[in-house]
């Protein structure tokens, strides 16, 4: 039994008996269920497979395995060491611990840890690679609405944010999902 | 009179002849090559630089910061995580191909070789820039660093670029360490003339610390 003056004053409630429902604070609210899981980021457990394509509005961490695309362009994608990605993935920022054979597109930031391998291409305006971390590809640390902007295009640079755009962008850099894909093509440079 | 005499001093000229009095290790240093390299870089035109070596954060940094597109190859550590049978000399030519996929035109400006090549058979070294040459455009520079030492570490030191006139490496431990060391193949010039054909060596600094130079580029 509690005393409910112990419980108004804020005073440590004693000891309860085992099995009993835990008291409800009368002067707290129960939280409503949808704001439980408002700010919590989905994962995809190291025993999951997934074959396909996986979209989403909240960040990602992959322990798992993904074969497919992973488009999250306002979210944060975390692959742990266990996780095995064949994918490209488009995001606003995307850390790498594990593996992953494609092409990375970020809106802000890549960043490619020592335990990582990465095979494929990478495209944000900063890169960080760990030293010890295995990659192979290319690296344009620019924006990738600059380097999607086909011939002709404007862009609002007064901003000075880019948006990504899962259209030309992502197409012009990646070559699916196979590992080290080439470099885009590039018109060669003239030379005097 | 006395009869304590004063140590003589060792004879330096065996010593010479031992690894462990060669020329000082390599640490940070004043390189012409890089920055002969890197003036041929003109950042309006983006060029596209091919990194050999193993990635490192600050030389993508450095190099993207003079607008470069860079691709990172990483060969040495590629070509030893394959099975042996695959890096014979017959099948080097379809293993690069797979470690090295170029897309038709692409095209590169400079080319970091570091001290891959003495990591390389000599047929190993002829593949790779077979399959290289012809991405070369008639300005592209390559920058290659030849040991004349007799041995090297057995993993290869990583080069870093400390800004457009100094390189720094991690140094290799002195002689009597636990570092594994293997013997340096001493590539000379006229090796690489015979392992590169249709490259020639534009420019050449010997370091003392034993280290060449070079600058090759297309006949």
């Amino acid at each position: 039994m509690w005393n409910k003056r112990d419980e108004e004053l804020g005073r440590p409630m004693p000891p309860q008996q085992p099995g009993a429902a835990p008291p409800l604070p009368a002067s707290q609210p129960q939280p409503a269920v949808s704001d439980r899981y408002e700010t919590s980021s989905a994962a995809i457990g190291s025993s999951i497979k997934i074959v396909g394509d996986v979209s989403g509005d909240e960040d990602l961490t992959i322990l798992g395995k993904i074969e497919g695309k992973i488009l999250l362009p306002k979210h944060s994608v975390t692959i742990g060491q266990t996780g095995r990605v064949k994918a490209d993935i488009q995001a606003k920022f995307v850390s790498v611990a594990g593996e992953v054979h494609g092409n990375l597109v970020a809106a802000e930031q890549i960043v490619i840890r020592k335990t990582a391998t990465m095979l494929g291409n990478l495209t944000a305006p900063r890169v960080g690679l760990e030293d010890g971390c295995r990659f192979r590809g290319s690296v344009e640390m620019e924006a990738p609405a600059e380097k999607a902007r086909p011939a002709g295009a404007t862009v609002d640079r007064s901003s000075g944010t880019s948006s990504t755009s899962s259209g030309s962008g992502a197409g012009s850099s990646a070559a699916g999902s196979s590992p080290a894909a080439p470099a885009p093509k590039h018109e060669p440079l003239a030379r005097p | 009179m006395s009869l304590w005499r004063a140590p003589e001093r060792p004879v330096r000229w065996f010593m010479r002849t031992s690894p462990a009095v060669e020329p000082a290790a390599v640490g940070a240093h004043r390189s012409l090559a890089l920055q002969a390299l890197l003036k041929g870089l003109h950042a309006e035109e983006r060029p596209a630089v091919l990194d050999l070596g193993p990635p490192l954060s600050g030389n993508i940094k450095f190099l993207s910061a003079l607008n470069c597109r860079v691709r990172v190859a990483d060969i040495h550590r590629s070509l030893i995580a394959e099975p042996v049978e695959k890096r014979r000399p017959e099948s080097m030519p379809a293993l690069l191909e797979g470690l090295l996929p170029l897309a038709p035109d692409e095209r590169f400006d400079a080319v970091f070789a570091w001290d891959t090549f003495d990591y390389l058979r000599k047929d190993q070294v002829a593949a790779l820039m077979a399959r290289l040459l012809p991405r070369f455009r008639r300005s592209t520079t390559m920058l290659v660093l030849v040991s004349m030492r007799r041995q090297l570490p057995a993993v290869p030191v990583r080069y870093r670029i400390v800004d457009r006139e100094n390189l720094d490496c991690e140094k290799p431990a002195a002689h009597g360490s636990s570092e594994p060391m293997r013997p340096c193949p001493q590539y000379k010039q006229s090796d690489l003339a015979h392992m590169m054909p249709g490259l020639r060596v534009r420019r050449c600094y010997l370091l003392r610390s034993g280290i060449q130079e070079y600058l090759m580029g297309p006949d």
